[in-house]
This record gives structure tokens, C-alpha cells and sequence, in this order.
């Protein structure tokens, strides 16, 4: 059980508005110390309200916040907590100071804080050391990167060394190694000072690294505990299946059950917890498929789960009033129907991006360096990187927005340098922003775009119909883009981009700040896209699990691409390098944690478990035993690495032959 | 009050102030810009009227009345025209704005002894100037009369020029002008001026300086901190204050300087009235912050409230005793009045501190207000 002393945060029945907007509608939590406490979900869930709340920031409507308790009612009680909480707000470093070097900005708020002299030394010198910024201290900080910013946000938090620390999104748009890096450092933190930290995320994969989280949605918690109780609850078993033509399988496995998703190479199938390994065995081997395994559900199942029931499933969604269904999983629709498909010569396989050697700078910066890559009809290829990584400037070098420095591209069999009309009505562009018309509806955008395009009259409205169905528009087609939620709007984006039968698309971040069950339905439409009309993807994303759905990705880190491969391939090439995935969960992880260190120097804490690689399983597994003593560990358990374990790999790999 | 943290918090200030280009340019380049281009500007002296003429006489006596224009510097002589039909064209296109027509048997009928009438047309377009360009040309029309006068008198009654004169003109006034013997506007528009630029400038740089901490979101790093928020707005304000005395000072030198303007009054009084001036202004910086979200609403906001009540209301350009009683109101309702009381007296009077305390103490009163108001306003845990 846990004593009333050890909770450090206590939130009962809280509610908030905006004017007329309600932010945050009856939440209650409870945070321990000790603890890291996460906050997950989409834009506008209302996580910031929430952690402004809590730091004694922002005044509520409604109900009560405890915050070492004190009771927050007041400005004057809020100012009670305030030696003692530190808080980070979201966006990248934009709460330092530009124009002040790393060391005058810790400075600062350490002279805010009164923390001076020897304390303050001393202080620095750790923090300094732990975020290895101790060799940028002159660097004024808008000459940072993303990951080095947000290490300096950290320590400007942690330099009155407070009890509780409040961060809100550190990770967003961050490089998976100073992601990685910065998580280190927290759960080291806790572990040895003994501080609270309550942090929010976008990213589903981080919920892992929490002992305990909340799902915000709409306002509210939609579900809370710690990890391995939230997936308990999922209420169905995970089946994955890998197979080469995913299509076909697709359409077997949906004529059986009602939910099944494709990801890049696999297909995860969700079937009910009462069903037998028998009969299951049965089933797939009747659709002739003869390997397949039981996974656990992802957080991120659970969470698309937690948001609407039976919500893995968007053929439900037809019953629901007035929005007429996305259906996803299923609208392969019937050949003869679709006119314009004949239009479409069916040749999978061509090559239809290639980039040789690009280069751009700017100025004496150089944003995309030396990059080469191809992409075929039929594929969807995805970009992945941090902001900064150069993803943006390299999409606008194919589409012809930017010229190269140097180096040869071709899109749709046209070098990029003299791209013209004819490219540009051969290739769909749906940018970061939203560039749609607010004030026009959902209808008359695309009849804009169609116009623009040279499609009018009844061909127009023929295609208008077959793109809506396709991106699940149906049911909107009267509302103002304006209105329309986040979700709804990146696909009426994706409708205009494709309304004049492109052969190429190109997505720049098209889901970010959408909750995961818009980003599957996304997804899902993605790869119905590429079945159907047989078009190329270009996406660039920063969701690591969002990866996963590509058939090929690259991933940019400093203008360079450091891996290009599939998921498939690069997972394997990462067992060759550096062996399997072992996750020990131990009793107390601060008693392991250093034995741990001496046996695995790069051991990474997700939560209150440590992942290692080791080339030998069996192997480590009894020398982790040995050394770290049998009573101590709870279970070690071989786990499949992630994109992101990939990618650390790569990045420091890279940075490490650099260096030498 | 910690001074510590104070002095923390100014001392970063300053150091953002002083790094970034674009704000150390609106601290110290803009102010003087506005100086130098009002000043050179926003010159409100009427010289050099262009002018035609159309001689239907072409006598000696015509060519004499004309030349009085032609040798005036209030006037810019343009050229003759044979008709006065040729002269709507020059009107039109601004080649002139003013014209003489002298008709035909202007010598013959003034030595005749009758009386002539000259038409004289002006441009209308701006009634400032037309006003003007009609006083001069009545008072060298006026001059030509007591001349011709004074000219029979003498022949009349054969009595020297001079005494002519004097019989011709039995009342005379002597004019002087006080403070400023030459009228110059220069002067007075370039010491108006520090009131403009010091009313303008402070409250923008404070606006933007304490908006753009709460676009960031640095503002946070405040709210969440020990700091108070007296301890904030002063250590936030202390580098603004600072920076508009220096340009109060920069600004004096300008006009002593650089546009001759004379300082006949005390220079510490004047300083401390500055201060106190740039303190009450600095305050209307940091209520508009307090009250707009965006560095771009504070820029809006600010100029519509600073500029408009220092232009309209300030009495530099429409005196406030011809003001209606509610425009008198709202003049002493705003700052700007009382400041150009101070820097008129100052620089041409030569009046201190025992005529102008009132306009001190109406200063720092309005100063403590908008200060006071601020204070009450800032919250630390805000609604939003």
C-alpha cells in the first residue's frame, strides 16, 4: 500500500476552460514520489494545462490540486511549492535564453533560485558533466542542437535541485540518440536523488519508459496505471503475421476476423482472449498461413483501445451517426467501379524517385549532405530524422521548390533541376502546415484543387466521390475545413493532394500532433493508396512506430542518411552487429543498476527494467545472474530491438568512427 | 524585495538587450532615426512659394509691385505668362501655388489716383499654408500702399520721405516674438520631439521585451520560480528605464546640437523630469504587456496608444486652450502635455522647477499609477 506522505501530486476532480474551450474536464491522479509519471497523448489532450496546473502556474475552474499538500487554491498557496518544483515548458529550448551561453543561462536561473557560489559550482560542474555539455559552456544557446537544448532546458530545471520536476514534452522533435541520452539521464536522477518527475509525451513508444502514465484524451484520463496493468487490460490477444504480399493476406485474414492491421512487412491480427491456440491454428493454417505468433499488445493497442472501444476495428465507425465510416481495413474497392485506374499503367517495381548525391546548403550550413536513395512504385518510403535532420529541405529539393547545391535527382523520369508543369501534375505534396482553405468546406477544397488541376464537371465530381470514400471523408463533406478535428483535416489534406491521380506523393509529417488512432486510420488509407492506385510514398515522419509501417525508410541525422533499409532487414542487421535484446526486470533497479553497468557499459532503463544487447543470450542471461545475484531479478525476457534501438546504434556507431 | 534576484534578472536583460542586433537597434537606433527625420521633416515654416506672374500692364510701376514678390524669400519666382488662362495647367500640376495678375492700366490708373485691383490666386489645397501665403501677400501688398502714400504726401506737401511715412502710417505696431526671435519651428519641432520619440520608444522596448518572454515562454521559468512580482517587473524594467534616460540624454544632444535649438533652462531639473517622464512612460509599456498575448499586438497597441494622445493631445500641434473642454480633458488625461510644458519651457523659456513642478508631479503621480496597476495585474498563476 502506499502511505499518504509518498504522494507527492494529488489531483481530484479538476476541470478547466479556455473561454469557451474546456481544456481539462474532471481528472483525477495521484503522482508518487519517487516516481516517473507519464502524461501520453495527442495535441490538445490537454496535457500542458494539466502540468501548468500542477506547477502553480495556471489557475483552474474546478476541483482540488495537492501538491506536497498544499492545498493550490491560491496564488499564495501556489507560491509555497515553488522552491520545490521545477518545470520545463513544451517547445525546444524556447524557454532559454537565445542570445545567453549555456553557462549564463544556468546561471540565471540559478540566481533565480538563489543557489550561488560554491553550491552553484558545484552543481553546474555535475550537471555539466552528466549532459557532457561541459565543452559547449561558451556556446550561446540558439547555436545548439535539438538534443543539446533540451539537456540545458534539464539542467536549468534541476540547478535548485527540486523535489518534483514537471517536463513537459522534452522529446518531441528530438534525435533518437539525445532521446535516448536525455531518458538516461532523468532515470538516473531519480534513481539517485530520489525526485518525482511527471513527463508528457506524444510518442506512444516512450510509455514504456514510465513506472506509472495516463492517457489524456479530449481532457480526460481515458486510463491510468502502470504499464503491464494497462496492457493486462487489453481485452484481446495480439497475432502477428509476416508476409511478403501483404494485400492478399490482408483480404484472407479480414474475411476471419474483424480486426487486422497491415505494418510494413506484418500484419497484426486482434482476435478474442477466448479463442484456443488450437482453433487458431486451425484458422490460419485453413487461409494457408503456417507461421505466426502471439505478441503482447503494444501501449499503443491499448491506448486506440482506451479511446474507442472496438476502435481497432473503423468498420464500427459506419454505425455511428452522422460520420458515415472511414472503412479502412476493408475499402479495397471492387476494380471494374474506379475508371480512372485504368489510366494507371501497372508497372510496380519502377523506380520513380532517385537522388544522387544531393546536396544543399545554406549558407556555411549544410543542411542535406551528399544523400542517395531510390523509391519504386507501389512502396512506401519513409524519412525519418529530427526537426533539423534535413527531411524538410530534401522534399523540397525533389518537388522542385528548392534547387540542389550540388548533386542529380529524378522524380517521375524528370530531373529535378528543370522540374516543370508536367512534374508537378505527376506528384501530390502535402506539406507540415496545413495549406488547405479554412473557410471553404470540406467539398469545395478538393473541387479547388481538382480545378486547379484541370479536372472539372462530372469527372471532377466522379473523382471528388472515389477520394473521399478512399480517405474516409464521407459524412464531412458539408463542414468547414476549419472545424474539422486534427485528424480529419490531415486527411482532407492527403484527399486534395491525390485528387489528381498523382503518381507520387509526398507527406511531410503528416501526423504529427495526431492521437494514434487518427495515425492508424492515416496509415491505413496510406497503404490502401499504394495497393490500389499503385502510387510511391515519400513520408517523413519523427514517430519512431510509425516506422514500422514503411516498406523502406531511411533515416537522416545531420543532413546524412545513416540507414536505409527495411524495418525487416535493418532489425535483422542489428542482431548481426550487436546480438539479441534481453530486458531484465529486477526487485530494486537502483541495487542492479551498477553491477549491471560493469557487465553491459551501454545498459538503457526503460521504466523499472534495463534493456541490454548481448550477442550471446543464454550467455548474459547467466552472467547477469551471477553477477547481479538470482534474488535480486524478477525475469529476463528476449524482446524484439526497436527502430529507435536501430537507430542509436547507427548514430553513435557513426559519430563514434568520426571521431577516430 | 531580494536585490539578488533583482539584479539577476536585469543583468540578463541587459545581456539579451545588448546580443540581439534587432533589439539593440530599436533601443538606440530608432529613437534618434525618429529624431532626425521629424525634425528634418516636419517643418511647419512656409518659404519659398512658387509663384507666376501675368503682366497686362508691362510698365515700370507693374514690374516694381512685382519685383517686391520676386525679392522676398518668402516667395520662389516661376516665370511670367502671357495669359492667365496658361496659368490653370501650373496649378494642376503643383508647378506653382500662387499667381499674380496685374491688369492693364495699373500705372495709368494709380497715378491717376484710382484704385487698382490686383487678382492674386493661391492653392487652396492646404488651408495651413494658403492662410499663410495670404498674410504675405497682404503685408507686401500693404507696404506697396503705404509706399505710393507716403510718396504723394511728400509730393503733396513737400515734406521729406520719412515724415511722409509716418503720416501715412499712424499706428504702428512693434512686434518681437519671445524665446524664439526668428521663429524657427526647427526649434520647437525638434525639442517637441524628445517628447514624441521618449513617449514612442520606451513603451515599445518594454512591450516587446516582456511579450516576447511570454511567446517563448520564458515567462515560465518566472512564474514557476521564488521571484516575486515586484522583484519581476522591476528587475525586468530597471535595463528600459535605463536605456530610455540614455536616449533622453542622446536625444537633448541632438537637438542642442545638431538643430542649434537653444537650452535656457536648469539641466538637472530637466534631467530628473526626463527620468521621471521615461519611468511613466516605460509604465504604459508594461500595462499593454500585460494585456496582449503577441509581440505583434503589442507593437499595435502600443503605437495606437502612445502615438495618437502624443500628436493630438500633447498641444504641439493644436494648442490645447482652443481645444473643446472635452479635448482639454483628455489632454491632461495623458502624460504628453505636461512633458512638452517641460521640454518647451526648458529648452526656449528658460522656466525650471518653479513654474513647471506641477507638470513633475502630475508625471510621477501618473507614473506610480500605471506601476501600481501593473503590479495588481501581473499574476503569477494566470487564468490563461
Amino acid at each position: 500500500m502506499v502511505s499518504a506522505s509518498s504522494i507527492v501530486v494529488k489531483v481530484w476532480q479538476l476541470s478547466k476552460a479556455y473561454r469557451n474551450h474546456r481544456a481539462i474536464e474532471n481528472v483525477s491522479l495521484e503522482i508518487r514520489r519517487g516516481e516517473i509519471f507519464g502524461l501520453i497523448g495527442p495535441d490538445g489532450a490537454g496535457k500542458s494545462t494539466l502540468m501548468k496546473i500542477v506547477a502553480g502556474v495556471l489557475s483552474f475552474d474546478k476541483g482540488t490540486v495537492r501538491v506536497f499538500d498544499i492545498d493550490l487554491n491560491s496564488e499564495t498557496s501556489a507560491e509555497r511549492i515553488k522552491q520545490r518544483i521545477g518545470f520545463m515548458p513544451q517547445g525546444l529550448g524556447l524557454n532559454l535564453y537565445a542570445d545567453l551561453s549555456v553557462e549564463e543561462n544556468i546561471d540565471f536561473f540559478a540566481r533565480l533560485r538563489d543557489v550561488r557560489g560554491g553550491e552553484l559550482k558545484r552543481r553546474k560542474e555535475k550537471l555539466l558533466a552528466m549532459t557532457r555539455l561541459d565543452r559547449f559552456t561558451d556556446r550561446p544557446m540558439k547555436h545548439l542542437s535539438g538534443g543539446m537544448k533540451q539537456k540545458l532546458g534539464l539542467i536549468c530545471t534541476l540547478i535548485h535541485e527540486p523535489e518534483l520536476i514537471i517536463l513537459d514534452e522534452p522529446t518531441t522533435g528530438v534525435d533518437p540518440v539525445s532521446r535516448r541520452d536525455f531518458w538516461e539521464i532523468l532515470t538516473e536522477l531519480i534513481h539517485y536523488q530520489n525526485i518525482t518527475a511527471i513527463v508528457s509525451t506524444a510518442y506512444l513508444d516512450e510509455a514504456e519508459r514510465f513506472h506509472r502514465l495516463a492517457f489524456m484524451y479530449g481532457g480526460k484520463v481515458i486510463g491510468d496505471g502502470d504499464p503491464e496493468t494497462l496492457r493486462a487490460s487489453f481485452p484481446k490477444v495480439v497475432i502477428e503475421v509476416a508476409t511478403q504480399d501483404q494485400v492478399e493476406v490482408l483480404e484472407r485474414l479480414r474475411s476471419v476476423f474483424p480486426q487486422v492491421n497491415g505494418l510494413g512487412g506484418r500484419i497484426r491480427v486482434f482476435a478474442d482472449r477466448t479463442i484456443s491456440k488450437g482453433s487458431l491454428d486451425r484458422i490460419f493454417g485453413e487461409i494457408g498461413i503456417n507461421h505466426f505468433e502471439e505478441v503482447e499488445p503494444s501501449l499503443e493497442d491499448v491506448f486506440a483501445m482506451l479511446i474507442e472501444p472496438g476502435s481497432s476495428n473503423p468498420q464500427l465507425d459506419r454505425t455511428r451517426g452522422k460520420v458515415v465510416a472511414p472503412r479502412l481495413n476493408e475499402d479495397l474497392p471492387s476494380k471494374g467501379k474506379h475508371t480512372f485506374k485504368e489510366s494507371i499503367p501497372n508497372c510496380h517495381g519502377e523506380t520513380v524517385i532517385e537522388a544522387y548525391n544531393l546536396t544543399r546548403d545554406f549558407g556555411s550550413f549544410r543542411a542535406v549532405d551528399n544523400v542517395s536513395f531510390e523509391v519504386r512504385r507501389g512502396e512506401i518510403f519513409g524519412l525519418l530524422g529530427a526537426n533539423g535532420a534535413g527531411k524538410t529541405t530534401l522534399i523540397k529539393m525533389l518537388t522542385g521548390i528548392l534547387s540542389p547545391t550540388s548533386g542529380e535527382g529524378k522524380v517521375a523520369g524528370s530531373d529535378i533541376r528543370r522540374a516543370g508543369r508536367e512534374v508537378r501534375e505527376r506528384i501530390g505534396y502535402v506539406s507540415q502546415s496545413f495549406s488547405l482553405y479554412q473557410d471553404l468546406t470540406v467539398v469545395e477544397n478538393m473541387r479547388l484543387f481538382a480545378g486547379i488541376y484541370g479536372i472539372s464537371g462530372k469527372r471532377a465530381s466522379v473523382r471528388i466521390e472515389e477520394v473521399s470514400e478512399m480517405t474516409g471523408l464521407g459524412g464531412y463533406e458539408k463542414e468547414l475545413a476549419k472545424r474539422l478535428p486534427m485528424g480529419i483535416r490531415q486527411r482532407l489534406a492527403l484527399a486534395c493532394a491525390i485528387i489528381h491521380f498523382p503518381e507520387i506523393l509526398f507527406l511531410d509529417e503528416p501526423t504529427s500532433g495526431v492521437d494514434p488512432l487518427g495515425r492508424r486510420r492515416f496509415w491505413s488509407i496510406l497503404s490502401n493508396l499504394v495497393g490500389n492506385e499503385k502510387v510511391a510514398i515519400l513520408i517523413t515522419t519523427h514517430y519512431m512506430s510509425e516506422a514500422e509501417h514503411c516498406d523502406r525508410l531511411a533515416l537522416m541525422h545531420g543532413g546524412r542518411i545513416v540507414a536505409n533499409d527495411s524495418p525487416v532487414a535493418l532489425k535483422a542487421q542489428l542482431r548481426a552487429d550487436i546480438g539479441e535484446l534481453l530486458v531484465v526486470k529486477a526487485r530494486n533497479l537502483q541495487k542492479v543498476l551498477g553491477p549491471l553497468r560493469s557487465i553491459f557499459p551501454n545498459a538503457s532503463f526503460f521504466g523499472n527494467k534495463v534493456h541490454v544487447f548481448a550477442s550471446d543470450p543464454e550467455r548474459a542471461k547467466d552472467k547477469i545472474l551471477e553477477t547481479v545475484g538470482r534474488d535480486e531479478i524478477v525475469e529476463i525476457t528476449s524482446q524484439d530491438p526497436t527502430l529507435e534501438d536501430v537507430f542509436v546504434f547507427r548514430i553513435t556507431q557513426l559519430e563514434r568512427m568520426e571521431r577516430t | 524585495m531580494n536585490i539578488k534576484r533583482i539584479i539577476a534578472i536585469s543583468h540578463k536583460e541587459w545581456r539579451e538587450i545588448v546580443r540581439d542586433r534587432f533589439f539593440l537597434a530599436l533601443a538606440f537606433v530608432v529613437p534618434s532615426t525618429m529624431l532626425l527625420v521629424f525634425g528634418y521633416g516636419l517643418i511647419l515654416d512656409v518659404e519659398n512659394i512658387p509663384f507666376c506672374v501675368v503682366d497686362y500692364d508691362k510698365t515700370p510701376t507693374s514690374r516694381d509691385y512685382i519685383y517686391r514678390f520676386i525679392g522676398s524669400r518668402y516667395f520662389n519666382f516661376r516665370g511670367t505668362v502671357e495669359h492667365e488662362e496658361l496659368l490653370r495647367p501650373l496649378f494642376e500640376a503643383s508647378k506653382i501655388r500662387f499667381a499674380l495678375i496685374i491688369p492693364e492700366h495699373f500705372e495709368r490708373d494709380l497715378r491717376a489716383g484710382r484704385s487698382v485691383t490686383v487678382q492674386s490666386l493661391i492653392d487652396g489645397v492646404f488651408p495651413f499654408r494658403a492662410a499663410t501665403s495670404k498674410g504675405y501677400v497682404l503685408a507686401m501688398n500693404r507696404d506697396f500702399n503705404g509706399e505710393i502714400l507716403a510718396d504723394y504726401f511728400s509730393k503733396k506737401f513737400g515734406i521729406p520721405l520719412d515724415r511722409a511715412f509716418e503720416l501715412a502710417q499712424p499706428v504702428r505696431i512693434q512686434l518681437r516674438y519671445l524665446y524664439n526671435q526668428e521663429l524657427r519651428s526647427t526649434w520647437s519641432i525638434a525639442s517637441a520631439m524628445i517628447m514624441f520619440v521618449l513617449m514612442v520608444s520606451p513603451p515599445f522596448l518594454t512591450a516587446m521585451g516582456v511579450v516576447r518572454e511570454k511567446e517563448s515562454g520564458s515567462i515560465y521559468n518566472i512564474y514557476c520560480s521564488t521571484v516575486t512580482r515586484g522583484e519581476f517587473i522591476v528587475g525586468k524594467l530597471v535595463p528600459y528605464v535605463f536605456i530610455s534616460v540614455l536616449n533622453s540624454l542622446i536625444l537633448w544632444a541632438w537637438t542642442k546640437f545638431l538643430f542649434g535649438a537653444p537650452f535656457k533652462g536648469d539641466p538637472v531639473f530637466f534631467f530628473f523630469a526626463s527620468v521621471v517622464y521615461v519611468i511613466c512612460t516605460t509604465g504604459i509599456g508594461l500595462l499593454v504587456s500585460l494585456m496582449v498575448r503577441t509581440q505583434v499586438a503589442a507593437m499595435m497597441v502600443t503605437i495606437v496608444l502612445t502615438v495618437v494622445p502624443s500628436v493630438l493631445y500633447s498641444g504641439l500641434f493644436i494648442p490645447i486652450s482652443s481645444m473643446e473642454p472635452i479635448g482639454q480633458f483628455q489632454s491632461h488625461l495623458f502624460p504628453a502635455m505636461y512633458f512638452t510644458d517641460i521640454v518647451l519651457g526648458s529648452f526656449l523659456k528658460g522656466v525650471g522647477i518653479k513654474h513647471l513642478w506641477d507638470r513633475v508631479v502630475a508625471l510621477a503621480l501618473y507614473a506610480g499609477l500605471l506601476w501600481v496597476i501593473s503590479f495588481m495585474l501581473f499574476s503569477k498563476r494566470p487564468r490563461s
